[in-house]
């Protein structure tokens, strides 16, 4: 199956200041494709997406659907990708609606006044039923359950109307069922059409449940890249400095 | 259900905008002797439209109200508006409630060039009216440009926590600089003191001209940056990833607070909590959005700071009571009152 490649990573360095935490990696990401990066911490991994959503600069190449961001505007850029951090609230009060509107920001243009769009509209309530949260729509973003809030945060990702979304870290602090959800509507997401979805996971179950290609990063370096179902198992175990089947089958062993 | 809002907000406005022309009206009436409004704006059309001033109307009045009056309640209004748009958007900024466009040095850097022309026995001079304004904006821009570089230097990112802390090492650096000056110079130490809790007394059309143009233009340019400091509360992180050039932004609108800060501290000195209270209030009536945050902070200031004013100068006569004491007295239990009611309800 020959897909169109969605973004593409070539010799790309980055880090902080003089420390380079990711060191020449290069990989592909096809449409429909998700992709999840493993690795231990302190390995790199929100530091990789950082990049690539660019919040901080980057040396390399990165395309994406064949256009090098190194050439783009921070919106122009942002209409290609999106990121959903972990970290993302506001301390004002700002109704549900107006925090997926901020969404729309790429797309729209300077102005004193600016007014939203019927397109604006449209992918705002598109992106919060999609999510399941316009009933929620006149609600205070400051008085939103964990789980609510990060639902909100995916429409507004949704409604920036991206080709690539990145996620880090996104089930955490999330029961069970709102992560269910949350993959669930992520995979209907990507499914449709020129999209992929490249997550960073704190659960390795979780991430090979979702993602159908791995990304193993060590100290900043690929270790390995191919599909979840091919993951040598010894890599993952050399990943994390521990026997992880062993692990998992004390830890999940109840369930079967 | 979008549209609802948006006329009750429009509403809304429209009453903020009665109520600050009204609060300038009676704001001008009332004093020593009252002028009724209808006087009021037989001499406003008298001296903006070269009509002859009604014969009921002493002359005496006329003089009163355009001398001495408007150009104190105009420099009043236009303090109060800068103060709380630039708190709004501080707060903002700095993804803090509690942030305020002092943090940054502004005041006690101006307070510092002040205390330096006061000791120096410049101020007195026919120069100093001129030279006293000047010479703390220089300070307050150069303290700001200080604390910027410092936060540049150390934290490349510029985050919030590093303007934060380094504006406030600085502040302090340059209060105890000035307090060194004070403590050296008894004589001048009450007018150092005077000059920290703010005055519009003795001010002409000089300083509501010098003050006027940089407010409106500063809140146009905030206007203008409403949907960026929208995402920009969001996380600076975040507001990267949707496309704001986040660290261009960020420095323009902390340089465009210190400018209208600064120049408001020049002329009329540091008046404290507009910039906490405004902004707090109305959130809770507008929400959050800076494009009715940034005019409402304007509007709601602007009749905010008239009225204290004309507490400060009416409550005991002959003697006027520091502005910034009014502000400081009303302020603080308010705000107090409205973090524990915001926390209760959270």
């Amino acid at each position: 199956m020959d897909r169109t490649v969605m973004l593409s990573v070539e010799n790309l360095s980055c880090g902080y200041g003089k420390t380079e935490v990711i060191h020449d990696l290069s990989f592909q990401v096809r449409a429909g494709e998700r992709l999840c990066i493993l690795g231990a911490n302190g390995c790199g991994k929100t530091t990789l997406l950082r990049a690539l959503a660019g919040v901080i600069p980057f040396q390399g190449s990165v395309e994406a659907d064949g256009v090098s961001l190194g050439g783009l505007s921070p919106r122009q850029r942002a209409k290609k990708i999106a990121l959903m951090s972990q970290f993302s609230q506001s301390a004002f009060d700002y109704t549900v609606y107006e925090a997926v509107m901020l969404g729309r920001y790429a797309h729209r243009s300077d102005s004193l006044f600016p007014s939203e769009s019927a397109a604006d509209r449209d992918a705002v309530q598109d992106a919060m039923r999609r999510t399941g949260v316009w009933e929620l729509g006149e609600q205070l973003v400051t008085r939103l359950s964990g789980g609510q809030l990060q639902r909100v945060f995916l429409a507004r990702t949704f409604a920036q109307e991206p080709q690539i979304i990145l996620l880090d870290e996104p089930a955490n602090h999330l029961d069970l069922r709102y992560q269910a959800e949350l993959l669930e509507s992520l995979r209907d997401w990507s499914a449709d059409g020129k999209r992929c979805v490249v997550g960073v996971f704190h659960d390795i179950s979780l991430a090979l449940a979702f993602a159908d290609t791995a990304l193993l990063l060590e100290e900043g370096k690929a270790l390995a890249c191919g599909s979840v179902g091919e993951l040598d198992e010894k890599l993952l175990d050399r990943l994390y400095g521990m026997d992880v089947r062993g692990y998992m089958k004390r830890m999940y062993g109840r369930w079967e | 259900m979008r549209m609802k809002i948006k006329i009750g907000t429009g509403m809304k406005m429209g009453i903020l905008l009665l109520a600050a022309l009204l609060t300038l009206l009676f704001g001008v009436g009332i004093g020593s002797v009252y002028v009724p409004p209808t006087d009021i704006l037989a001499i406003l059309a008298a001296h903006l439209f070269g009509r002859a001033l009604p014969e009921h109307i002493p002359a005496n009045f006329s003089v009163m109200v355009m001398d001495m009056r408007l150009p104190r309640v105009l420099l009043a209004f236009l303090t109060g508006a800068a103060l709380a748009v630039c708190g709004g958007v501080m707060q903002s900024l700095l993804q803090n409630p509690l942030a305020s466009p002092f943090g940054l040095g502004v005041s006690s850097g101006a307070g510092f060039g002040a205390a330096l022309v006061i000791v120096l026995g410049l101020a007195s001079a026919g120069l100093g009216t001129f030279l006293l304004p000047v010479v703390s904006l220089c300070f307050a821009l150069g303290t700001v440009f200080f604390v910027l570089l410092l936060a540049v230097k150390l934290d490349r990112r510029m985050s919030n926590v590093t303007v934060i802390l380094v504006g406030m090492v600085v502040s302090l650096f340059c209060n105890a600089v000035m307090s060194l000056l004070a403590t050296g110079s008894p004589a001048h130490a009450q007018r150092i003191q005077l000059w920290q809790l703010g005055s519009f007394s003795m001010r002409e059309w000089g300083a509501v001209g010098a003050l006027f143009p940089v407010t409106v233009l500063v809140c146009l340019y905030f206007q203008r940056y409403a949907a960026e400091l929208d995402v920009m509360t969001f996380g600076e992180e975040q507001a990267s990833a949707m496309g704001v050039d986040q660290r261009r932004v960020r420095g323009r609108l902390l340089t465009a607070v210190a400018v209208l800060t600064g120049t408001t501290v020049a002329f009329v000195g540091i008046i404290g909590f507009v910039d906490l209270i405004v902004p707090h209030v109305v959130r809770r009536f507008f929400g959050a959005a800076h494009r009715w945050l940034i005019p409402a902070c304007a509007l709601l200031g602007g009749t905010f700071l008239v009225l204290c004013d004309l507490a400060a100068r009416t409550l005991t006569p002959p003697h006027e009571i520091p502005i910034g004491s009014i502000t400081a007295l009303l302020g603080a239990p308010f705000f107090l009152y409205l973090f524990f009611a915001g926390r209760k309800e959270g």
